[in-house]
């Protein structure tokens, strides 16, 4: 990273300098910080206001704080120095040379070879990331043209519904010549020549069950393609969204995600069936009709046409205003899916607390927030379009007067006007559906750009080309490992240590303190910032996901369990598993009794997050899924914590027998519940602050020793009331 | 570990008696406190909710020996203090919430990966506001109030986009 972005004033010569925007005491201000290997100099306003010496300090941080961060020094006896505030953009940058100079005072060695920059987009700002293209920028096509593509494989069917369409294009092309010719051949001339015109009704019937006809497999191949592109949206989204790395997923909603999946699909599949053929049939049409005419009468043609070009500027600048109101459309739908899966989601809740009416009051808010966007966008498209059809159709009186003319001049027969101004009012067909495409376009391609929003996310945790598939045997080794879900906001800090193969390692530490973290990051739902997790050796970047993730059997506090029968849910992770494997797991788990007292056994249904249970219940059932695979590494966090101390004592003497030979990390709020593990690591301030038995670490009396006796207090109190 | 009058205060929203409290500056950057006597070295000023109001409801935290967060207790009013212990906390404040506010919006670029690109003029400056996840980070708190949160972690604001010029409201109104 830069370190050296704005240079002393004074042009001394030192190893950092960067601007910052605050005093020590947070006035404005335009100053820079600079440091070399003896001090600190701080310059404010072009002179030099402040001057350190490193020797003073022993530790260098920076504070967070919430529209700004303070640079500090904190002296041996922990007294500290603000050096100057500066905006967050520049985070990063101080605290990696806080960091180096804190590093320099512990150990004497100053790094200052600290590299570039990250190459960044040059139009976005956004990194890299090793391309040399910008993922962000990076032209993608126009998002119809890629809808265009993904029909390819039903291209067959497309192919034939446009084959169909001009067939019956051209049947409605062909009428009107029928239609001159009866007149100027025999209604003209009042000639009585019944059979000429039977034979012109006869053709044209028959013409007509033609076109009947071609529309209908017209529409049968048509529907093919758009449902069947319909079902590949669905599940290529399905599929991404279940691909990508849990920070990917977690920051959107459920409801959006759904509607995503769904509604969005289902417009695209809508403007396909409606309008994807069409673009070409009418575009051929267009062309079609307006040769006819100007091989009828160049002038009129002409006529007719004249307003056409000022009905595309009109479409033009309608589009980008039909793209914002669906824009918004889209946007308020999905805030009203998403509340609506929230309020369906969390119905116990407003069950036991009584708020039936305010969730009413509150969906309806935001029901109504769609349908008044929805409201808007449709007026705003109905307001323009009666001016619209005047401008396109203003051409038809022009042609009208002028064609009545000639006729009367004998110029034009009878009959060819009759042909022409059915052409004229066939041409207005396309012209008219032109104006319809902004509305359609705009509609569709606001949600192709949805859902190719997600087709083209990049998962954050990724395998690499060739990953390793390993047979685990359960060594966890953690190096330096630094992580926080915001790069700027760490979380862990710095963490290394061992876990050998068989080991029963209890986490412990306040809530909130990283012990649900670190265990994401040996499940590797989430990369490390800085440092590496290796299983057995391998660094678990290297390990394929699912492979890693298979040999790792979960409990967690709250277990989700899936619609489905008992049965169902145990062998979910193991579909193959033998139902005497399963019993055995549900032995294991404790839950055996209790699942042959349930009405139906096995297949008993516990679906919809296995409400019918209780909390006891559910979480025997996700243990007995968790081993059920015999992964090599267990993972329980807070997994008895919702239960019992009864049933917690009967789980783990059945956990004792499970976890031997295995690696098993458990985290438990319950002290007393990790004693049987063979070592504590005490988690910190995002640090690994002690490690050892139970016993070591109260004779230390530490951390963990006043945990407990926090703990034993508290239970004290309870027993006392 | 907490000692018993600790527990039992626990529960207990604790207001600050205005008349009692000496504020100053220091150099580690926070602010110490003298309240009714008893001296703390290193308070820090929290605005319990911050987009609902800035000067009411201020928070002062401490830490304890063992580093645990611990309040003094909640300012309910900043108006109750005098002015020299008002300007202390407002500065105090104003720092550690520094969020510049956007005056003019010229245009939004959406990347369609979730991202979008502000380009706007802010109290402190011309700048290009580049969101994440802009659903959550470029939200309305109100019906008027813009609330954006950069890639960066600086903050912005806008009181009202509805007193915004007209071209910076026309650009907003699909984003907001
Ligand atoms: N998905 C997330 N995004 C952002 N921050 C998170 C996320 N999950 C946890 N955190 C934060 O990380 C810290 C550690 O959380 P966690 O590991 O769950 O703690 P615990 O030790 O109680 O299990 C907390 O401050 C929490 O707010
Ligand atoms: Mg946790």
């Amino acid at each position: 990273m830069k370190l050296k972005i704005k240079l002393p004033p004074d042009g001394r010569d030192v190893h950092f300098s960067l601007p910052f925007g605050f005093t020590a005491q947070g006035e404005k201000c335009d100053g820079v910080f600079a440091a070399d290997d003896i001090g600190i100099y701080i310059y404010t306003d072009g002179s030099l206001t402040a001057e350190y010496r490193l020797t003073d300090f022993a530790e260098f941080r920076c504070h967070r704080m919430v529209g700004t961060s303070m640079a500090q020094g904190v002296s041996e006896n922990g007294g500290e120095t603000a050096f100057c505030g500066f905006s967050q953009d520049m985070f990063l940058r101080f605290a990696e040379v806080m960091k180096l100079l804190e590093h320099y005072v512990r150990t004497g060695e100053l790094i200052t070879d600290t590299g570039e920059d990250e190459p960044v987009c040059p139009k976005c700002g956004m990194p890299l990331e090793g391309g040399n293209e910008c993922v962000f920028c990076r032209s993608k096509g126009s998002v119809m043209l890629r809808l265009l593509k993904m029909i390819r494989p039903y291209r067959k069917y497309f192919f034939a519904a446009v084959v169909f369409t001009v067939i019956s294009q051209a049947v409605w092309v062909f009428v009107p010549y029928l239609d001159r010719v009866l007149i100027d051949r025999y209604v003209t001339p009042k000639t009585d020549n019944v059979h000429g015109i039977a034979v012109i009704a006869l053709s044209m019937m028959t013409l007509l069950a033609a076109a009947g006809v071609s529309d209908f497999f017209n529409m049968k191949n048509s529907f093919r393609v758009a449902l069947n592109l319909g079902k590949d949206i669905r599940e290529a989204v399905f599929e991404k969204s279940q691909q990508l790395s849990m920070s990917s997923v977690s920051k959107r909603t459920a409801g959006e995600l759904i509607n995503r999946i769904s509604n969005d699909a289902a417009k695209i599949e809508d403007f396909v069936t409606a309008n994807g053929k069409d673009m070409i049939v009418k575009l051929l049409s267009f062309i079609i009709l307006s040769t006819l005419m100007f091989l009828i009468n160049p002038k009129l043609a002409l006529l007719t046409l004249l307003p056409t070009p000022f009905a595309l500027i009109l479409v033009k600048k309608l589009e980008h205003i039909m793209h914002m109101n669906y824009t918004r459309v889209w946007k308020t739908s999905v805030a009203h899916s998403e509340k609506l899966h929230d309020i369906l989601h969390g119905i116990r809740e407003v069950k036991s607390f009584g708020r039936e009416k305010q969730e009413e009051e509150r969906y309806s808010r935001y029901s109504l927030a769609f349908t008044k966007a929805c409201i808007r966008g449709e007026t705003m498209w109905y307001m323009t379009q009666p001016f619209a059809y005047f401008i396109v159709t203003a051409g038809n009186y022009l042609m009208l007067y002028f064609g009545g003319k000639m006729v009367l001049g004998e110029a034009l027969t009878l009959g060819q006007l009759v042909q022409f101004t059915t052409y004229a009012s066939m041409l207005y067909d396309p012209i008219n559906w032109l104006f319809q495409m902004p509305r359609l376009l705009a509609d569709a391609s606001v949600s192709a750009g949805k859902v190719f929003e997600i087709l083209d996310e990049r998962s954050d945790v990724r395998d690499i080309p060739d990953p390793v598939r390993l047979e685990i045997k359960g060594d966890i080794e953690l190096d330096d490992v630094s992580f926080g879900y915001r790069s700027y906001d760490p979380v862990l800090k710095n963490i290394t240590c061992n876990i050998r193969q068989g080991e029963m390692i209890g986490i412990v530490g306040h809530s909130g303190v990283g012990k649900s973290t670190l265990i994401n990051l040996i499940m590797r739902l989430y990369d490390c910032t800085g440092g590496e997790i290796r299983i057995d050796g391998v660094p678990i970047g290297d390990i394929e996901q699912h492979s890693l993730r298979s040999q790792i059997g979960v409990v967690l506090q709250e277990s989700f369990l899936f619609d489905g029968s008992v049965y169902d849910n145990i062998s979910y992770a193991k579909p193959q598993a033998g139902f005497e494997e399963i019993i055995r797991a549900a032995k294991i788990a404790n839950a055996h009794e209790f699942i042959t007292k349930l009405p139906d056994g096995y297949n008993t249904k516990v679906g919809n997050k296995g409400f019918q249970l209780s909390g006891g219940e559910r979480q025997r059932i996700a243990i007995a899924r968790a081993v059920l695979n015999d992964p090599r590494i267990i993972i329980l966090d807070e997994a008895t914590a919702s239960l019992d101390t009864q049933t917690e004592k009967m789980i783990q003497q059945s956990l004792a027998k499970l976890t031997e030979g295995r690696t098993t990390i458990a985290i438990a709020h319950r002290l007393s519940t990790l004693s049987n593990a063979d070592r504590l690591f005490v988690l910190d301030k995002g640090r690994l602050a002690e490690t050892g038995t139970h016993k070591e670490l109260m004779e230390k009396k530490g951390g963990y020793y006043r945990l407990v006796m926090a703990q034993r207090q508290t239970t004290k109190m309870r027993a006392a009331t | 570990m907490q000692t018993e009058t600790e527990i039992y205060e626990a529960d207990r929203l604790t207001l600050l008696d205005c008349d009692k409290i000496k504020l100053s500056r220091t150099k580690s950057g926070f602010l110490s406190l003298n309240y009714d006597g008893r001296e703390y070295p290193r308070i820090d000023a929290t605005r319990l909710m911050p987009f609902y109001s800035k000067t009411t409801y201020i928070s002062l935290c401490y830490e304890n020996e063992e580093k645990e967060l611990r309040e003094a207790g909640v300012i309910k009013d900043m108006a109750d203090l005098d002015s020299e212990q008002y300007r202390v906390l407002e500065e105090y404040l104003s720092y550690k919430y520094y969020m510049p506010e956007i005056t003019k919006v010229y245009n939004i670029r959406d990347n369609m990966q979730g991202s979008i690109f502000v380009k706007t003029d802010t109290t402190s400056g011309e700048k290009t506001i580049c969101v994440k996840d802009w659903y959550q980070n470029f939200r309305m708190l109100t019906d008027d109030y813009l609330y954006v949160c950069d890639a960066e972690g600086n903050k912005y604001f806008c009181e009202n986009i509805h007193k915004l010029d007209k071209k910076s409201r026309s650009v907003l109104e699909m984003f907001t």
